[in-house]
C-alpha cells in the first residue's frame, strides 16, 4: 500500500503527489536568489506494518548534492518491502548547507510550523541563511536526518550543547538544583524558542595593530576585519589583521571560541587533531600545541577555568620568530579577563502547532 | 419512557474467554477471520511511535535534567548532542538479534537511526528507543494498564482475539504453534508496570540500571560506550511505556473498541483516524514541549497513586476511548435528558468522566459534552446525536483534537519527570589534595545495597577499581580516597535502593593533566 502524499505532485497542481517520486527541485539563496551548489540533499522513505496498531518496519534512504545549478533529483523507489499490511508512509526530504538554516519537507525553522509549499517535482527550496539569534538545540533537533546529515552539521553540535546547558541551568535554578527539585512541586516554562536573545561575542578588546607592531616590528598596516570562515555566534568570534598591500605571509589571525569548560575541552581537542602538523608544546594556557600550514604558523590554547579556546596564526614574515607567536599569545591570554560575560538565554515556551489550523483529517474525523 | 439498551456490534464487556486455537483448525479459521472482516469498522486510538512517541521522548529529554546529567555527571560534555556509539560486536548474539534490526529499520529522517556504524548523539538513542518499543508493533499487548484494577489488556472476548492473531499470522508470519500455545497476540498483555521490571523485556527496567552501572564501572571504554547507548535505549524504552499511559485506550483496557474497529477497503489496512490526525498534524517536529515537569514521588506514582495524580488514573478518569463510550440509547417520545444521562451513565465500564446534561431538542444535530479544567479553554470530550429512535454516542476528530491538545503536553510533562527521577541519584566528586572526595545525594534519602564503588581511569581510557564500600546497611555519606599516579579521570557508582525503589548514583571527575615541563 503507498499512502496518500500530503503535498502535491508540482508547486502549481493540487494533484497529490506519488510517494515513491521521481523528485526534484532546485536549492537557491532566499536572498539573492542565486542557485546554492553542493547542498546536501537527503531523502527518505519510512515503511510501517501493523493491524490495527502501526510501526516501523523499514526505511529507504538516499543522500545526494545539488549540482553547480543548485538542482537536484531523486529517482523513483524501486525496491519495496512485501508484507499483506505494509504500507509506504511518509516521505521527507532535508536539505543543508552550511551557514543556512536546515530545509525540511514537512516543518519550517524557527517556528516548526507545517510546511506547505513542499511539492514533488519542481520543488523550490529557498534557504535561509543563518542567524546569529538561533539556537543551534533546536535547530539540530528539527533538522533530524541520518548519520550523513549529523556529519555535515556536526559543527553545530557543541553550540547546541552550550544551548541546553544554559536552558538546564535557568531550569535548575528554579527547581532549586539539579535533583534537589525532584520531588518538589511541578516547575513551570520549559521548552526554548528557536530564537534566543543572545550577545554575540566580541573580541577586539584582546588584540590591536599596534601591539602586533610591537612584537613583531613590522612596519607597515592592516586592514582590521573578521575571518571569513565561520560566522561570529555568541560562542565564537574572530580578528583578521590583514597586512595591506602584502602576501597573506604578512597576515595576523585571532579566532576565538568560548565555550564552557567541557565543550571547549572538547574543540582544543578536535583542533588539535584536525590542523595540520600540530604538536603539543604547553606553553600557554592550561594546555597549547603548535601547527603549521605552508607559512603559516599556528598557535592553540586552552583555558580550562574560562572554557576558552584561542587560536592565533601568523605568516612567516611577520612572525619570523616563533617566540614572537608565543607573545602574542600571552597577550590575547592576559586580555581574556576584558571579555564582556556571556548572556543566559531566557527559555520561552514554543509556540503550539493547534494554533494552526486543524487538518481535515483529524478535525473531521468521526 | 424507558431506556433500552440496544444490541450494538463489538463492544467492550461480554465474555472475556481466550479462545482455545486447536492447530486443525488454523487454515479454516484464517479463511473465516477473513470472511468475517465486515465485524470491523474504522476507529482506533494508539499514538504513533515514529512520530508521536519520538516526539514526545524528544521534548521529554529536552525539557528533563538529563542533558546536564550527561554533560556534567557522566562525563559527556555535549550531553545530549554527546556522540555515542553502540558497538555492534560488543553486543550478545540475542541483543543484536533483538536490537539491531529495530535501530535498522528506523525513519533516517526523524534523526534517531544510528548510523552504519552504531554512532549516534545520546538524544538519538533514547528516542530510538521509544520508539523501538513498539517494535513489532503487536508488542503494544504489554503496554496498557488500568489503574483502577492494576491489570493490563484482557480484552479477547468472543472469537476477536482469536481472529486477529490470525490476521497476524497471515500478514506478518508469527507461527501457528505461537497460536495454539497462546503466546500469539491474542488481545491479552501483562500490565505495563510488570512489563516494565520483566526480564523479558530488552528495553525495561533492569536493563536501564544494569547498563547504566555498566557505563560507568566497566573497564573497557568501547563497553562503556555501548552500554551507555544500552541504557539510553532502555530510557526510551521506559518513557514509551509511561506515555502509554497518556492513550485512553490503554488505560480503559479496550482494544476492540478502539484497535480492532478498522476497516478501509483491505482487511490489512487498519488504522486509526486518531493516531493518524495526530500522527499527520503534529508528526514529530510539532509534538508541543511539556508545560510543566511532573515531579512523583516513585515510578509507580508517575502511573498510579492514591492520590489520583499519576498519569493513567489522570487518563481515564477524564477522556473517553471510542470502546468505552456509553452504549446508545432507545428513546420514546416521553424520553427525558434526564432519562438519557442517567441509562447513558449506567452503560459506562468506567465511571468517570461524568456529564449531567444532553440536548436532546434537535435530532440530526450533533452536539458535544465538553468540560473545562482550570484555566484551559472548554474541551469536548463526548460527541452525540439524536437520531430516529436513538441517541448514538461516539468520538469524532474535534473531540480527538481537543483530546490531543490537553493529553500530548501533559504526557511530554510526566516523562520528563519520570527522566529526572530515573536519574536522581549522584554520587558528587570533588578532589582534595592528592585525594578525591565522593559525596552521596539522593533526594529521598539514603541508598541501601550494592557497593560504592570507585574506579580509576587512564590514559588509554581502562578503568580500575581503586576503593569499595559495600552498603548493604547504607552507603556512607562521604570518602576519601587517594587518587592513584598517572589518573586521568575517577568514575563513581553505586547501584541500591532508596526510598523511592532501585536507584543508580554516579559521577566522573575529569583530572587536570600532568604539570607542564
Amino acid at each position: 500500500m503507498v499512502e496518500r502524499a500530503p503535498f502535491p505532485a508540482r508547486p502549481d497542481s493540487v494533484r497529490p503527489a506519488d510517494l515513491l517520486g521521481p523528485y526534484d527541485g532546485k536549492v537557491v539563496d532566499a536572498d539573492s536568489e542565486r542557485p546554492i551548489a553542493g547542498a546536501l540533499v537527503a531523502a527518505s522513505w519510512a515503511f510501517e506494518r501493523g493491524i490495527g496498531v502501526i510501526g516501523p518496519l523499514a526505511a529507504e534512504e538516499l543522500v545526494t548534492q545539488t549540482g553547480p545549478d543548485g538542482r537536484y533529483s531523486i529517482p523513483r523507489l524501486g525496491r519495496l518491502p512485501t508484507g499483506l499490511s505494509t504500507r509506504v508512509r511518509r516521505f521527507t526530504v532535508i536539505i543543508y548547507r552550511h551557514g543556512y538554516v536546515g530545509w525540511r519537507s514537512d516543518r519550517r525553522f524557527p517556528g516548526r510550523q507545517v510546511r506547505r509549499d513542499f511539492s514533488q517535482q519542481g520543488n523550490l527550496v529557498r534557504l535561509e541563511r543563518w542567524q546569529a539569534g538561533y539556537a543551534h538545540a533546536l535547530h539540530l533537533l528539527f533538522l533530524g536526518g541520518s548519520a550523513r546529515v549529523r556529519e555535515v552539521a556536526a559543527w553545530e553540535a557543541q553550540q547546541a550543547g552550550l544551548d541546553l546547558e544554559a536552558e538546564s541551568t535557568e531550569r535548575a535554578g528554579q527547581a532549586g538544583g539539579a535533583v534537589a527539585g525532584v520531588l518538589g512541586g511541578g516547575v513551570g516554562g520549559v521548552g526554548m524558542s528557536g530564537r534566543l536573545p543572545v550577545a554575540l561575542l566580541d573580541i577586539t578588546p584582546l588584540l590591536t595593530d599596534d601591539e602586533i607592531r610591537g612584537v613583531t616590528g613590522y612596519v607597515g598596516t592592516f586592514d582590521d576585519g573578521k575571518l571569513a570562515d565561520l560566522p561570529t555566534t555568541e560562542f565564537y568570534d574572530s580578528r583578521h589583521f590583514k597586512a595591506k598591500d602584502r602576501p597573506e605571509n604578512y597576515d595576523v589571525g585571532l579566532r576565538v571560541w568560548r565555550l564552557g569548560p567541557a565543550a571547549a575541552e572538547v574543540q582544543y581537542q578536535k583542533l588539535q587533531r584536525d590542523l595540520p602538523r600540530s604538536s603539543s608544546t604547553d606553553e600557554i594556557g592550561d594546555a597549547s600545541f603548535r601547527a603549521r600550514a605552508g607559512q603559516i604558523e599556528g598557535l592553540v590554547f586552552l583555558v580550562r577555568e574560562r572554557g576558552v579556546v584561542v587560536s592565533l596564526t601568523c605568516g612567516t614574515n611577520q612572525c619570523t620568530d616563533p617566540a614572537q607567536v608565543l607573545t602574542i599569545g600571552k597577550l590575547v591570554e592576559s586580555r581574556l579577563s576584558d571579555l564582556a560575560a556571556p548572556s543566559v538565554p531566557t527559555p520561552t515556551p514554543l509556540s503550539d502547532p493547534l494554533d494552526e489550523t486543524l487538518p481535515d483529517r483529524l478535525k473531521d474525523a468521526e | 419512557m424507558k431506556t433500552q439498551q440496544p444490541r450494538r456490534g463489538p463492544r467492550r464487556g461480554g465474555g472475556r474467554g481466550h479462545v482455545a486455537a486447536p492447530a486443525r483448525v488454523v487454515a479454516l479459521g484464517l479463511l473465516l477471520a477473513l470472511a468475517l472482516d465486515w465485524r470491523f469498522e474504522s476507529r482506533a486510538q494508539a499514538y504513533d511511535p515514529a512520530t508521536t512517541h519520538a516526539g514526545l521522548t524528544q521534548q521529554a529529554a529536552a525539557a528533563s535534567l538529563l542533558h546536564q546529567v550527561l554533560a556534567l555527571r557522566l562525563g559527556r560534555p555535549l550531553g545530549l548532542f554527546e556522540p555515542v556509539s553502540l558497538h555492534a560486536e560488543r553486543l550478545t548474539p540475542s541483543e543484536r538479534r533483538l536490537l539491531l534490526a529495530r535501530l535498522g529499520a528506523l525513519d533516517p529522517a526523524g534523526g534517531y537511526r544510528p548510523g552504519d556504524d552504531g554512532v549516534a548523539p545520546a538524544l538519538a538513542f533514547v528516542v530510538a528507543g521509544s520508539v523501538i518499543a513498539k517494535m513489532p508493533p503487536e508488542s503494544v499487548q504489554h503496554l496498557f494498564f488500568d489503574p483502577s484494577t492494576g491489570s493490563g489488556l484482557k480484552d479477547s472476548a468472543g472469537a476477536d482475539g482469536f481472529f486477529h492473531s490470525l490476521r497476524l499470522i497471515a500478514d506478518a508470519g508469527g507461527s501457528v504453534r505461537q497460536l495454539a500455545t497462546g503466546t500469539g497476540f491474542a488481545l491479552e498483555g501483562e500490565p505495563s508496570l510488570k512489563w516494565l521490571d520483566s526480564s523479558d523485556n530488552d528495553l525495561g527496567l533492569p536493563v536501564f540500571h544494569q547498563q547504566l552501572e555498566r557505563a560507568l564501572s566497566h573497564p573497557d571504554p568501547a563497553e562503556r560506550s555501548s552500554a551507555l547507548a544500552r541504557a539510553l535505549l532502555a530510557l526510551g524504552g521506559v518513557l514509551t511505556v509511561l506515555e502509554d499511559a497518556g492513550n485512553p485506550a490503554q488505560v480503559r483496557n479496550d482494544f476492540r473498541g478502539s484497535y480492532l474497529q478498522g476497516r478501509t477497503g483491505s482487511p490489512f489496512d487498519r488504522w486509526s483516524r486518531f493516531e493518524r490526525g495526530v500522527a499527520d498534524f503534529y508528526g514529530m517536529g510539532g509534538i508541543p514541549a511539556p508545560r510543566e515537569i511532573v515531579r512523583r514521588p516513585t515510578l509507580r506514582a508517575f502511573f498510579t497513586d492514591p492520590d489520583g495524580q499519576g498519569l493513567a488514573d489522570r487518563t481515564q478518569r477524564r477522556f473517553f476511548s471510542d470502546g468505552t463510550v456509553p452504549a446508545d440509547g432507545i428513546i420514546d417520545t416521553e424520553t427525558t435528558g434526564a432519562d438519557v444521562v442517567r441509562e447513558a451513565r449506567q452503560s459506562l465500564t468506567y465511571g468517570l468522566p461524568i456529564f449531567s446534561h444532553l440536548d436532546l431538542r434537535e435530532s440530526g444535530v450533533r452536539r458535544y459534552v465538553t468540560v473545562v479544567e482550570g484555566k484551559e479553554p472548554p474541551r469536548k470530550i463526548l460527541a452525540y446525536e439524536r437520531v430516529p429512535g436513538r441517541i448514538r454516542f461516539f468520538l469524532d476528530g474535534r473531540v480527538y483534537a481537543d483530546s490531543a491538545r490537553v493529553l500530548l503536553p501533559e504526557i511530554a510533562g510526566y516523562a520528563a519527570g519520570l527522566i529526572d527521577h530515573l536519574l536522581r541519584g549522584e554520587v558528587k566528586l570533588a578532589r582534595e589534595g592528592d585525594s578525591v572526595r565522593a559525596t552521596l545525594v539522593d533526594p529521598v534519602g539514603s541508598i541501601r545495597g550494592g557497593t560504592l564503588r570507585l574506579l580509576s581511569e587512564d590514559a588509554s581510557g581502562r578503568r580500575s577499581e581503586i576503593a569499595a564500600f559495600p552498603a548493604d546497611r547504607g552507603a556512607p555519606e562521604s570518602v576519601s580516597v587517594v587518587v592513584p599516579a598517572g589518573s586521568r579521570r575517577i568514575a563513581a557508582v553505586l547501584r541500591g535502593w532508596d526510598a523511592a525503589g532501585p536507584v543508580v548514583a554516579g559521577g566522573e571527575l575529569v583530572l587536570p593533566p600532568p604539570p607542564r615541563r
